[in-house]
């Protein structure tokens, strides 16, 4: 039995765009593997002829205060945006109150206004309430600037949940907080995982927010010392790309631990029961 | 078992919007009655249970559990559901899905500061009463629908509430099952004694187990009053209409007063009303009238009998025991009831004898019963 003509189109058609797709991801390893020497006398999606590491070695030197300090603030601001967007969600589908929605509404605006608007009040903010340069400063802003989308998130993922539910917790005896604790919280966690994956990533990969609301190394974000490596005179391709590796690792392996709940929580939102 | 309550329900209304729910409602329910709220979908009988639970709070009205006034629009009282001590199942069990069999029994009394220890003896007694023990450490998605049932009635009444809400319980579970359930339910109220209302749009489930029954529609309250009285004595068309299946024959009329007698035309023969029913239809305002007459009232024979109504059998059914005899008198549709041993043939010319004491006449105009 030979697959059909159609079949063996679609199957070199998907090999030709896998082939594309994971060219720059080979040229990247190569070149982080490679010599400055090798680099200049083979081509980029050569292998290194004498394969080296000291190129990741010289990444990680330089990178490993900023990537430290990536982790440090991405990890918070996900945490404390997902639990407010969380317990947003669960106020606005459950508890409900006199306009609620028009709240709903406005924060959900939130998500659709763009970074570059907001730079020049926000570097003020942070400067008068001393967090220019902090880390703190840095937790704050992603934090606030997740609330929008984690609520969005929340609230869809809430609506789903029967109200008889929380009615029954009521006459159970249980208060607005013993709810949420008790029967709301437990309930979350396939979206936990899915918000919480999806704020890692944008807060883990956000540039602007660290470019302007840190300088020098205690609060810089891997994100700009990444670009930070290209240097000024001489383009070090071999470190750049080692650097860029390093910056990719804490989101793919986040993926990897969370990434089958992700698949649920998704699931969870598109099918019901 | 704890103590439990009367309640009274004062001119309680409610709307959504321009839908009105429930229109001025008044209801004492006695303590430790098994009280049935009775009415087809959408007659607000849920949204006067939620309003009973403090789940919702009333536009205007009163609700007292015995002598302790939980909810007075006008008086601005309004005790919140913990507050209350009432107990509600709900037609979905709205069982916590991520909890045990035993936690989810245990909630009420953990939120309600028990010790554990006291938890633990109260589950226990209280799986043990509902025959759930060996189910304690599942999770309810691994349960059978009876099953979850039960763990929700156990949730409900491990508490020990003064008063037992239940909303539509068995609207979910598959007719044998339900049958069984229904009487469970029954022998479990008679053993805690709480008072109970029950809310069902199921007639039949509101007949046989209910201590009283209160018929509402479009928020409206019908009847009130005992299965066997609001059977036997229907104040309106809805109620006759709604209580009893296969439900009451409706035949259209005119009121003929000659001399002593007076019969009602019904277009395709004239029926004489009984001595005990004149008096009451001799002083009505209009003479266009609805005669009422239950299926299991109807006696058919081959031959003529005097006063019977001359119809054909268009169709039979034989349900079990019974046997449902379809058929047309002129325009007219009725069901009668009879022995399956009765020999009868589709087409065949018949007389319908009416039980002249279990006839009920109506107002055509304001549907209210004459007699």
């Amino acid at each position: 039995m030979f697959p059909k003509p159609e079949r063996i189109i679609l199957y070199i058609l998907l090999s030709f765009f896998m082939f594309i797709s994971v060219l720059p991801l080979w040229t990247c390893i190569m070149t982080s593997l490679k010599t400055m020497k090798d680099v200049i006398y083979t081509m980029p999606v050569q292998p290194p002829p004498s394969p080296t590491l000291e190129p990741m070695r010289e990444a990680f030197d330089i990178m490993k205060r900023p990537l430290l300090n990536s982790f440090a603030f991405t990890l918070f601001a996900t945490i404390f945006s997902c639990i407010l967007g969380s317990i947003n969600g669960y106020i606005l589908t459950k508890i409900r109150f006199r306009g609620s929605e028009i709240v709903f509404l406005l924060l959900a605006i939130g998500i659709f206004i763009p970074y570059q608007t907001v730079l020049i009040p926000l570097v003020m903010t942070m400067s008068s309430l001393g967090l220019y340069n902090r880390i703190e400063g840095l937790i704050l802003t992603h934090t606030a600037y997740g609330i929008p989308i984690c609520t969005l998130l929340f609230r869809n993922f809430y609506e789903d949940i029967p109200d008889s539910l929380i009615r029954a917790a009521k006459t159970d005896g249980a208060g607005t907080w013993t709810i949420y604790r008790r029967i709301i919280l437990p309930l979350s966690s396939p979206m936990f995982a899915v918000a919480g994956v999806f704020q890692f990533t944008s807060i883990w990969n956000d540039f602007l927010f660290g470019l302007v609301l840190a300088r020098g190394t205690e609060a810089l974000p891997a994100s700009v010392a990444l670009a930070n490596l290209k240097g000024t005179t001489t383009a070090f391709w071999n470190v750049q790309m080692a650097g860029a590796w390093w910056y990719a690792l804490p989101v793919v392996i986040i993926y990897l631990i969370l990434g089958k709940y992700l698949i649920r929580g998704y699931m969870a939102g598109a099918v019901k029961g | 078992m704890g103590e439990t309550v009367s309640v009274t329900i004062k001119n309680l209304a409610k709307k959504y919007g321009e839908t009105v729910a429930v229109e001025n409602l008044n209801l004492e329910i006695k303590e430790g009655e098994f009280f049935i709220l009775l009415g087809p979908s959408g007659c607000g009988k849920s949204t006067t249970l939620l309003c009973l639970a403090g789940l919702l709070k009333p536009d205007s009205g009163e609700i007292w559990l015995g002598d302790e006034l939980v909810t007075s629009v006008e008086r601005d009282v309004y005790v919140p559901p913990q507050g209350r001590g009432v107990a509600m199942m709900f037609q979905d069990y709205a069982l916590y899905p991520h909890m045990t069999v035993f936690k989810n029994i245990a909630f009420p009394l953990e939120v309600g500061g028990k010790s554990r220890q006291d938890v633990e003896t109260r589950v226990k007694a209280t799986a043990e009463l509902l025959g759930i023990s060996p189910l304690l450490d599942r999770k309810p998605k691994q349960l059978s629908g009876g099953q979850r049932q039960r763990v929700a009635l156990g949730r409900a009444i491990v508490r020990e509430p003064k008063l037992f809400l239940l909303d539509e319980p068995l609207a979910n579970l598959d007719a044998k099952l339900r049958v069984y359930m229904r009487a469970e339910l029954k022998k479990l109220h008679q053993k805690l004694g709480t008072t109970t209302m029950y809310v069902t749009h199921d007639q039949v489930e509101a007949m046989s187990i209910g201590d009283r029954i209160a018929v509402q529609k479009d928020g409206v309250l019908q009847q009130v009053g005992r299965p066997e009285e609001v059977y036997d004595s229907p104040r309106n068309m809805f109620v006759a209409g709604f209580i009893g299946s296969p439900a009451m024959n409706m035949l259209e009329g005119t009121l003929v007063k000659k001399d002593e007698n007076i019969g009602i035309d019904l277009g395709i023969s004239m029926f004489e009303l009984p001595n005990w029913a004149k008096e009451a239809v001799r002083e009505a305002e209009r003479s266009e009238v609805v005669l009422g007459i239950r299926p299991e009232h109807i006696a058919i024979t081959k031959k003529y009998q005097k006063n019977a109504v001359e119809a054909k059998v268009s169709f039979l059914e034989l349900i079990g025991r019974e046997l449902h005899v379809h058929l047309t008198a002129g325009e007219k549709t009725l069901i009668a009831i009879a022995k399956p041993t009765q020999r009868l043939d589709v087409g065949q010319q018949v007389w319908l004898t009416f039980d002249e004491k279990k006839i009920h006449i109506f107002d055509k105009k304001t549907e209210e019963a004459l007699i």
